[in-house]
């Protein structure tokens, strides 16, 4: 654009926006917070939980008489500003330029998703707002150059993995574990997450042999035949980075050709555990192997509620259980404990200022999601993922044990299956 | 490894079989591109799968419900879209885009009853009378799990879905040549206009030939639940796609035309994914336009071809 | 045509949502694409989007491994979809419903073959193009609204040509063109190709404007078919009818988007089930009866 349309725009701009601008000494009314969701589509089912939970955590706060801002010296309300994607990534893109442009909101938070979060990354970038990413891990998002972006629920992909390629390597030749099959849905999430733990193993000079070795589509919705040529390499364990619905398919898979492997590890067993159950069944999770995230395992808190007063809190707000709870609910009240505590360290609501007091937090500060923790590109590294298994108790119910690390180990783990 | 891909290849494929069979009758009919094939599949599924949690009905009687309902509900809906399609100036292009409508439209009241989240069946209950019966039989209790076919244990879902498929093909078989109407419909399909011309009510045909096609496709859902893993009001768009690559490799017209394009698809997807797994999703569309570009047009029907 | 990219080349001072506006550009710049095959030619071509997608990854494979300029990338761009014409060009021999189902998968294919995972060090496979050097989306949106123009101009040549008439001819009647002269397949070839060259630029663009993408954001069916029906909704074979089309409904979308999301999809759904039925040759056709003559 020339400099003179510049100018034309500054002076129509004047003439036909004449918006007061706030003296910076002035407490403004209000913090603006603003915020996507999708209420539909293929990401609805991790984004309304985030929603509800940042929701949650704004009504507490505003019924406490807002969020305290140090260089204001008092708590000042939350508005939330929010719109619906509905997991369009152009509506998406569209929306969040709004929420920055028109209303001129104060703090930036992108739907959950790393394809809905993708489209805010240079978008924040432009207009030089700090974009809080509640889950969205894409690798491609972090970046040196790039400083207006924080991770605040979870590790980036690359991390996910580190305990259940550790314990592969470190306690699996003990047990027996000597040949290894990783199958994995080719995307983002999931494609990442196998290159790490692939990588994690071969550098770790265990002695194992990974036997298969395949990327599949996502779209992937049989895998019998997979499961055929999987058991034909013969390998003491099975890892199977996938999403909910490859987990759903390969497990239902698993158990109607009678296939038993050893051992087996799945994603969204442990993130999305009711859904998983409601569609594999009991039996069919049993020895499996998955991440632990914070739904499951209660850490010691410094700030904000702990897991069973947010549970609470959850269930006495929204009893009608139509969002259900698990860890994108965690990770939505995560994000917001974080802010809270970022705001009580600013000197005024100036993006910079924002970005310096979310990434003074890094390692200082223990919420029900763990240690929070940046890198220096605004990666997640704290908040780890151990290993857990799912064995049955003495009624044949299922339940979900941290196996590795040992320092936050519930259990010990079963291997190989009875 | 290579002849149990080849077994499942030939299983899977007369599933993909009964994907595209309905699709193959209602192009062949009318002319028309129902892009909305797939959400009739998606309604299928749904239907099996609420009959089975709120009544624990076996999926296998949902599949005689869901094609005399799915047939009912295709004749109104051709009286209300296809005529006033037909007399526009360019159909067959129309209805893409008229069907891509239908099929948001389907997937927006879907989401909204059904919610978003993926659902399924324990793949055990289907055909779980069956087994009772067959089990009474023999005297003794039969066990769910895998069937084995030429010393090859399948998902049992797999067999009963091939033989559904090929109860299906004889039944579509038998309608075109041992059936007045049937008769009449391949008039239609050979002719459209000189059928017009003969006095046939080329649209009664045409309704009943769409009632048909979308109660195959129901019942292809009837069986998505154990053979595409879960369901959700989504799944229909990929369904579509798949049935046009298998509709399009066998010919259009003959319902043999679709055994054979299922079974090339279902063979050479499971071979890809042995070997080649990650390529695995281009096959369908490279064979697609291979098929569509080299193919000679006997077989795809005359008017295949312009220019 | 110039009222059109001097209001778009103006709005940006005056409305800050830039993306949005944005968005309306490429979707006019698309529309107009569309317009240039099916409504000069007939062909249906639902997989548009594979031009869209080959332009937007010709323009990132050149800046992220020859550091190129974007304005040469740009030039890259419009390379990598005419390439993809090329290669398709024997689509052109069949007929219908046949070609748009070809066509549909063939922007598919180039889908997954560029998210293959195996050409992860040259597209970055299903992991996504990050281009952080050249991000300008001030340059990049003034550029947009050049494609644009660029857009219409071709639209306004195919009006008033002998080329553009040959075209018309084509698809009225392929045999009697051929025998008055006109060399079929060729003019066939050019207008496709050149509607894939308007896609092309218009996805370098895209790509240059977002810097951050994966695979399924520039191939996603939805641009097809959203500027198929944007086009066919204000009337194909003019010059206004795919403006007027992206105008209105695109406007529409967004204004539900801002207010009521609730029922998005059944909305829209409905609304092209009912343009097929009720107004198969666009809102131009209203005002075409009246005798009144639409540019």
């Amino acid at each position: 654009m020339n400099h003179a349309l510049v100018a034309l725009g500054a002076l129509a701009s004047a003439a036909l926006c004449p918006v007061p601008v706030a003296c910076a000494a002035d407490a403004p009314s209000e913090i603006r917070i603003g915020h996507l969701y999708a209420s539909a589509g293929r990401f609805a089912s991790i984004s309304m939980p985030v929603h509800y939970a940042l929701k949650l955590w704004i009504d507490q706060k505003n019924a406490d008489g807002g969020v305290f801002v140090k260089g204001f010296g008092k708590k000042i309300p939350i508005k939330l500003v929010d719109y619906d994607d509905q997991s369009n990534t152009s509506t998406a893109a569209t929306l969040y330029n709004q929420l920055i442009t028109q209303d001129k909101v104060d703090i930036l938070i992108a739907d959950s998703g790393s394809v809905l979060t993708s489209v805010a990354v240079p978008i924040a970038r432009d207009h030089k707002v700090m974009l809080v990413d509640p889950t969205g891990t894409g690798a491609a998002f972090f970046s040196p150059d790039n400083p207006w972006i924080a991770l605040m629920a979870d590790p980036v992909s690359t991390v996910w993995p580190k305990p259940v390629a550790d314990w592969v390597s470190q306690e699996g030749p003990r047990l027996g574990i000597k040949k290894l099959a990783i199958l994995y849905s080719t995307n983002e999430f999931t494609g990442t997450q196998a290159n790490a733990a692939r990588k994690f193993i071969k550098e770790s000079g265990a002695p194992i042999e990974i036997v298969f070795d395949q990327g599949v589509p996502t779209e992937t919705s049989n895998y019998t035949v997979l499961i055929n040529n999987i058991r034909a390499a013969n390998p003491d364990m099975v890892l199977h980075f996938g999403y909910a619905p490859n987990d759903i398919a390969f497990l239902r898979n698993l158990a109607d050709s009678g296939v038993k492997f050893k051992g087996l590890f799945c994603i969204y067993p442990g993130l999305e555990t009711d859904l998983i159950e409601k569609n594999v069944g009991e039996k069919g999770l049993q020895y499996v192997m998955t991440y632990v995230t914070s739904n499951d395992l209660a850490y010691k808190v410094d700030f904000g509620m702990d897991l069973p007063r947010f549970r609470d809190a959850w269930s006495k707000k929204y009893p009608d259980g139509k969002v259900e709870f698990g860890f994108n609910s965690i990770a939505g009240y995560t994000t917001g404990l974080v802010l809270e505590k970022a705001l009580g360290d600013m000197a005024s609501l100036d993006q910079g200022e924002l970005r310096r007091a979310i990434f003074a937090q890094s390692g200082k500060l223990k919420t029900l999601d763990g240690t929070f923790g940046l890198d220096e590109t605004g990666g997640q590294i704290g908040e780890l993922t151990p290993l857990g298994q799912f064995t049955p108790d003495e009624h044949g119910h299922l339940k979900l044990n941290a196996i590795y690390p040992q320092d936050t180990a519930t259990g010990k783990p079963v291997y190989p299956r009875p | 490894m290579l002849i149990y891909s080849l077994l499942s290849g030939v299983l899977f494929g007369l599933y993909f079989s009964l994907i595209g069979l309905g699709l193959n009758l209602v192009f062949g009919v009318m002319r028309i591109v129902n892009l909305a094939h797939g959400d009739f599949l998606m309604l299928g599924a749904y239907c099996a799968f609420w009959m089975y949690t709120l009544f624990g009905v076996d999926p296998v009687y949902a599949i005689p419900v869901a094609f005399v309902l799915f047939a009912l509900i295709g004749l109104p809906l051709y009286y209300a879209l296809v005529p006033r399609l037909l007399a526009a100036r360019d159909p067959e292009m129309l209805s893409i885009i008229l069907f891509f409508g239908l099929s948001q439209v389907i997937e927006a009241l879907s989401t909204i009853a059904f919610g978003t989240s993926e659902q399924s069946i324990p793949g055990s209950e289907l055909g779980r009378s069956l087994r009772a019966f067959v089990g009474w039989l023999a005297g003794h209790d039969i066990e769910s799990g895998p069937i084995e076919v030429f010393g090859q244990s399948f998902p049992s879902a797999w067999v009963m879905s091939a033989i559904a498929s090929l109860v299906a093909v004889a039944f579509v078989y038998f309608y075109l040549y041992r059936t007045r109407t049937g008769y009449l419909t391949r008039a239609v399909m050979s002719r459209r206009d000189e059928a017009l011309a003969t006095g046939i009510d080329v649209h009664r045909i045409s309704a009943i030939a769409f009632g048909i096609g979308i109660a195959l496709a129901s019942i292809g859902g009837v069986f998505a639940p154990f053979m595409l893993g879960s369901i959700t009001p989504a799944m229909g768009v990929d369904a579509t796609v798949t049935s046009f690559a298998v509709i399009v490799v066998g010919s259009l017209g003959s319902p043999l035309g679709t055994v054979l394009g299922g079974l090339v698809y279902g063979v050479s997807y499971m071979l890809v994914q042995t070997y080649l797994s990650s390529w695995a999703n281009l096959l369908p569309y490279l064979l697609l336009i291979g098929i569509l570009l080299v193919r000679p047009s006997g077989l795809l029907g005359k008017r295949v071809r312009l220019a | 045509m110039a009222p059109v990219t001097a209001a778009f080349a103006i709005l940006p001072s005056v409305y800050s949502n830039h993306l949005l506006l944005f968005n309306f550009v490429v979707f006019l710049t698309l529309a107009q694409g569309v317009n240039v095959i099916y409504g000069f030619t007939g062909y249906l071509p639902f997989g548009y989007v594979g031009f869209f997608g080959a332009g937007a990854y010709g323009f990132s494979l050149l800046v992220m491994h020859l550091h190129a300029p974007p304005v040469l990338a740009l030039g890259a761009a419009g390379v990598s979809a005419v390439a993809l014409g090329l290669l398709l060009t024997p689509l052109l021999r069949l007929s219908g419903a046949y070609f748009s189902i070809a066509n549909l998968a063939a922007s598919l294919a180039v889908l997954h073959f560029i998210s293959n995972p195996n050409l992860e060090p040259i597209t970055r496979g299903p992991y996504g193009v990050s281009l952080s050097g050249v991000f300008n989306p001030d340059l990049a949106y003034s550029i947009a609204v050049a494609v644009m123009a660029f857009a219409l101009i071709v639209v306004v040549y195919l009006r008033n040509s002998r080329f553009g008439l040959a075209l018309q001819a084509v698809r009225e009647d392929a045999v009697s063109a051929a025998s008055a002269g006109v060399d079929v397949v060729r003019v066939r070839v050019y207008a496709w190709l050149i509607s894939s060259v308007i896609a092309g630029f218009a996805g370098g663009v895209y790509a240059w404007y977002v810097s951050v993408f994966y695979p399924e954001t520039v191939f996603g069916s939805d641009y097809s078919i959203f500027a198929i029906v944007f086009a066919l909704f204000g009337g194909v074979s003019t010059i206004i009818g795919p403006i007027v089309g992206v105008v209105l409904l695109y406007g529409v979308y967004n204004f539900i988007g801002f207010s009521t999301p609730q029922y998005f999809q059944l909305i829209y759904g409905a609304l092209i089930i009912l343009l097929v039925l009720f107004l198969p040759q666009g809102l131009i056709s209203f005002v075409k009866r009246r005798g009144v003559d639409v540019p």
